[in-house]
Formats: C-alpha cells, structure tokens, sequence
C-alpha cells in the first residue's frame, strides 16, 4: 500500500481521438488501449494478448496502425487517435472499409474486426500518402501478397483470412 | 507493473535527466520494454522516455560524407519506406521489413532493436553485416563512438555505460555506384512475428565483372550474440559473384556456421539451426 502510492505519478494528457480534443489523468504506465475503453470508455479497441501479437488492439496513430497494448499512453501527447468508432461517419454510415468486410462476409464472431479495419485502414492511408505529389511514379495497387504482409499482425481465428483479403483487394480496386 | 517517468523534449533535457537520474532505463518504441516491465509489480528505476524528444541527431536519417547517419529513434517503418536505404543498403531495408508486423514496425526503433541486445533482432544483424559504428552520447554531453563488432558484449549486454545513451548509427557508404549483392534472411517458425530460428544478413559490394569486392555477411539467433562472419567473408573475397564454384559456396556455408553456437529450444534444435543456417548461407549465391 505505502509503497505503491510513493511511484504513482498522474500525467496529464491531451490528444485528439476521433477528431475530438480529450484530456485525462493517466498513470506513466497506462497503455493507450485501457485508457481508451475505461477512461474514455470507448469499448471497439479489443484487448486480445496484450503483446502485440494479434492486433485486436490497432489503432491509428497519425493515420498509422500501431498495437495500443504496447504504445504508453503518456506518448499520445498531441497525437491524433483513431479507434473503429471514429471511422463510422458522424451520420452512422459505414466507412468503406467497413462496408467492404461486411459486403464479403469477412467477419464471423467479429473479435478481431476492428483491429482488423484499423490495420485496413492504415494500409488505405499509408498507400495514398505515398502516392500524394507522386505524379507518374504512383505505386499501383497492392497485390495479395502485400496486402497480406500488412495484415501479418491482425490474427483471425474465424474466417481463414480470405475473404478479408479479397474485401481490402476491393477497396483499392474501388480507390482507383 | 508502475515506474516513473521522465520526457526530455530536448538534449538539455535528456543530459539533466541523465546526470540527475540515480537508476534509470531508456524507453522509445516499448516494444520490448513494456513486455519486460508487465512481468515486474514495481519497479524501482525511473524510465526515460526518448519518445516525445525532438533532437534530430537521434530523430532523423540523414547522408553525411561517407554513409548515413540514422538516428536512433528512427522507426523500423521509416526504414522500410527510405529511398537510400532501399537503394544503397538492401539488407537494412529488408530486415526492417521482416521486423514483427506493421503495427509494431511502426513504433520499434533501430536504436531498441540494438540495445536490447538480442541475438536475434533483426536490424541489428543486418548493421553487424554492413558494418556500423554506433554513436553513444553520454551525460556529460561527449560522444564515443564504437565499431559494432564490439557494441554486443553477451546476450542482452552491451558496451553502453551507465550514463550513456545510444544516439545513432553510421552505416559506412563504400563507394556510391558499386554493383550490390545483398539482403536479409529470415527462418522462422510462424510468418515473420516471433523471434527468428535463424537469421542471415549479407552486404556484397562487387565490381563491374561480378567480382567481389568487399563482403560482409552476420548471422542471427544462432549464438548469444548476433556475429560477424569474418573468415567467411574472407574466403569469398575476390571469388566472381556468378561463377563461384559449389565447393567454394559450401565451404562458405561451413565458416558462416562455425560461427554459429546455437541452443536447443522451444523453436528448433540446434541441429535444425546449423542445417538451416548451412543451407541459407548457400543460397545467397544462387
Ligand atoms: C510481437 C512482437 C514481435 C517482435 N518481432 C521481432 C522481430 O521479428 N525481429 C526483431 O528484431 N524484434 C522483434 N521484436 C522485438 C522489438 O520489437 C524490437 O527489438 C524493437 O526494435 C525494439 O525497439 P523499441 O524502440 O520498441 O525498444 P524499447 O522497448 O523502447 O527498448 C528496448 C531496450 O533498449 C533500451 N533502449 C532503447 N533505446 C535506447 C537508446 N537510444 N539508448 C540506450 N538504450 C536504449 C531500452 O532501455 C530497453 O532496454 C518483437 C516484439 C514484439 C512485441
Ligand atoms: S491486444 Fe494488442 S496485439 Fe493483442
Ligand atoms: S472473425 Fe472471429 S477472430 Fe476474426
């Protein structure tokens, strides 16, 4: 008890999640995720392993998919933050990657979804950053293979992988 | 698991930290922190957070005369996605792009990746291959720097003091148009998340007839520390890239494994290792 309350030191924190500006009082060693599903109380970020092994717990830091099991929140100071909530339109329509898993049937108990759109979403916005100012030289779409590899660290246990693969081939097939 | 934590913004900031801090430990991308410091109730260091510090000589990937700088701070990502890496130091761009998945790429830091000293991190192999030197900063504002073959002292160990920090790697540029050869080998047990069985990494520089120049080849997870395979570089020397003989590819295989002295595990037997890494070794030239 005595001991404890000594190292508790409080942080103070403030980021956008979700377009909005949050602040919170967050303990040096919180992670990212458990503030965000029991400080700020949004509950899509799943905890799966917290070892950052299955990606439940993506979400896009800057635009990019990071683990939020293994990212302190302390260092989300100034960042923009996006969990699964804040890719639905403020009107409660689908975001495309969303509507992409749902139109091919890529999700089943659906545990892994949102980490699974997150790390979609990350691909989509690193692609288009790339290609941004990129004239003649803009990469192509991804093959399988690359869309694969980016999905290395997003683990689905129902559905064996293709079908999310063939929803996120679509989406870039749609980008063009 | 509870620490305290301190985020210098600036070098000032970082050298108090350093000269001020009794027991501390370095964080930047926790990837390998946090899970060491999950197993722990209470810690009785301070950690130093180099994630929010804004200092370009530990932030940025530059060119200066006779190579590259990368700071240590640099992501596993940025190095997958820098044009001079990919270009001129192949074996760095693929180890970077075997590292974990994207999301941890994302955060991993080169300089993590170093100092956390395992045998077998993958962007430290391939800066042993390429022969690196690091660049350590110490509280009272002096730098040393240090050859790589001598960064690694023991698994988990390296040479860096207490006071010291890792600020950045120069990675030598030979000579900018030289003909290459290289790239980074990786067996593991499930896709490229885990720890590697074995790991090889090769730097080849050759002249316009295919002939090598200079090689420099290390091998992961395959001893305590990551290793330079200097005999087997040796042996290749000055052999052609495309004719070399299959006597001389296994007697090369055979010195990249004599440098090897790997365990049995839950991964693999060292015997399956020795294989493995015989086999990889090889395979470079094919
Ligand atoms: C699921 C998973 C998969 C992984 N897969 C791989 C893999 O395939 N290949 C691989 O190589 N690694 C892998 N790792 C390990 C890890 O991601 C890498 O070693 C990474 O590069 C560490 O960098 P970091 O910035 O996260 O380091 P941190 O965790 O922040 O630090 C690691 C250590 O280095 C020290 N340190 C950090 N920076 C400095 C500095 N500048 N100066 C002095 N000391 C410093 C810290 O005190 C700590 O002891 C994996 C990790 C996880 C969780
Ligand atoms: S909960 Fe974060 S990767 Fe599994
Ligand atoms: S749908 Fe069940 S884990 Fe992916």
């Amino acid at each position: 008890m005595k001991k404890k309350q000594k190292i508790a030191q409080r942080h103070k924190i403030s980021f956008k999640l979700n377009s909005k500006d949050v602040s919170c009082d967050v303990k040096a060693s919180a992670v990212l995720m458990d503030v965000i599903r029991d400080v700020l109380e949004l509950k899509g970020t799943k905890p799966g392993c917290r070892e950052g092994e299955c990606g439940a717990c993506t979400v896009l830091i800057n635009g990019s998919p990071i683990n939020s099991c293994l990212f302190l929140a302390i260092n989300a100071e100034g960042k923009k933050i996006t969990t699964i909530e804040g890719l639905t339109k403020e009107d409660g329509s689908l975001d495309i990657v969303q509507h992409e898993l749902v139109q091919h049937g890529a999700v089943q108990c659906g545990f892994c979804t949102s980490g699974m759109a997150m790390s979609i979403k990350g691909l989509m916005n690193q692609h288009e950053k790339s290609n941004r100012g990129a004239g003649k030289n803009k990469k192509g779409q991804p093959s399988r293979e690359e869309i694969k590899k980016h999905l290395e660290g997003n683990l689905c246990r129902c559905t064996g992988y293709v079908k999310i693969i063939d929803a996120t081939e679509k989406l870039f097939v749609k980008e063009k | 698991m509870d620490f305290k934590i301190t985020s210098p913004k600036n070098k000032a900031g970082l050298l108090k930290a350093m000269q001020e801090g009794k027991n501390f430990r370095f964080g930047a991308g926790y990837t390998d922190l946090l899970m060491e410091l999950k197993k722990q109730e209470e810690t009785s260091f301070t950690i130093i957070n180099l994630a929010q510090l804004n200092d370009k000589t530990f932030t940025e990937i530059n060119t200066i005369s006779g190579g590259l700088r990368i700071g240590s701070l640099a992501t596993a990502a940025e190095i997958v996605n820098d044009k001079f890496i990919t270009q001129h130091f192949p074996a760095l761009q693929e180890a970077a792009h075997s590292l974990a998945s994207s999301q941890i790429r994302e955060v991993a830091t080169i300089g993590g990746n170093l100092c956390t000293a395992s045998p077998s991190g993958d962007m430290a192999c391939a800066l042993m291959a390429l022969e690196a030197q690091c660049e350590i900063l110490s509280a009272n504002g002096k730098t040393r720097t240090v050859p790589i073959s001598g960064f690694f002292t023991g698994p988990r160990k390296t040479v860096l003091q207490k006071k010291e920090v890792l600020r950045s790697v120069l990675v030598p540029l030979l000579e900018k148009n030289r003909k290459l050869h290289s790239g980074f080998i990786k067996v593991g047990t499930r896709r490229s998340m885990e720890c590697s069985v074995v790991s090889l990494a090769y730097h080849i520089h050759l002249d316009r007839n295919d002939s090598i120049v200079h090689a420099g080849v290390a091998i992961g997870a395959s001893a305590p520390t990551i290793r330079f395979a200097k005999t087997a570089c040796d042996l290749i020397s000055g052999n052609n890239l495309k004719t070399i003989s299959q006597k001389d590819k296994e007697e090369f295989a055979a010195k990249v494994v004599s440098y090897a002295s790997p365990i049995t595990d839950i991964r693999a037997t060292a015997w399956y290792r020795k294989e493995v890494l015989f086999n990889i070794s090889k395979s470079i030239f094919e």
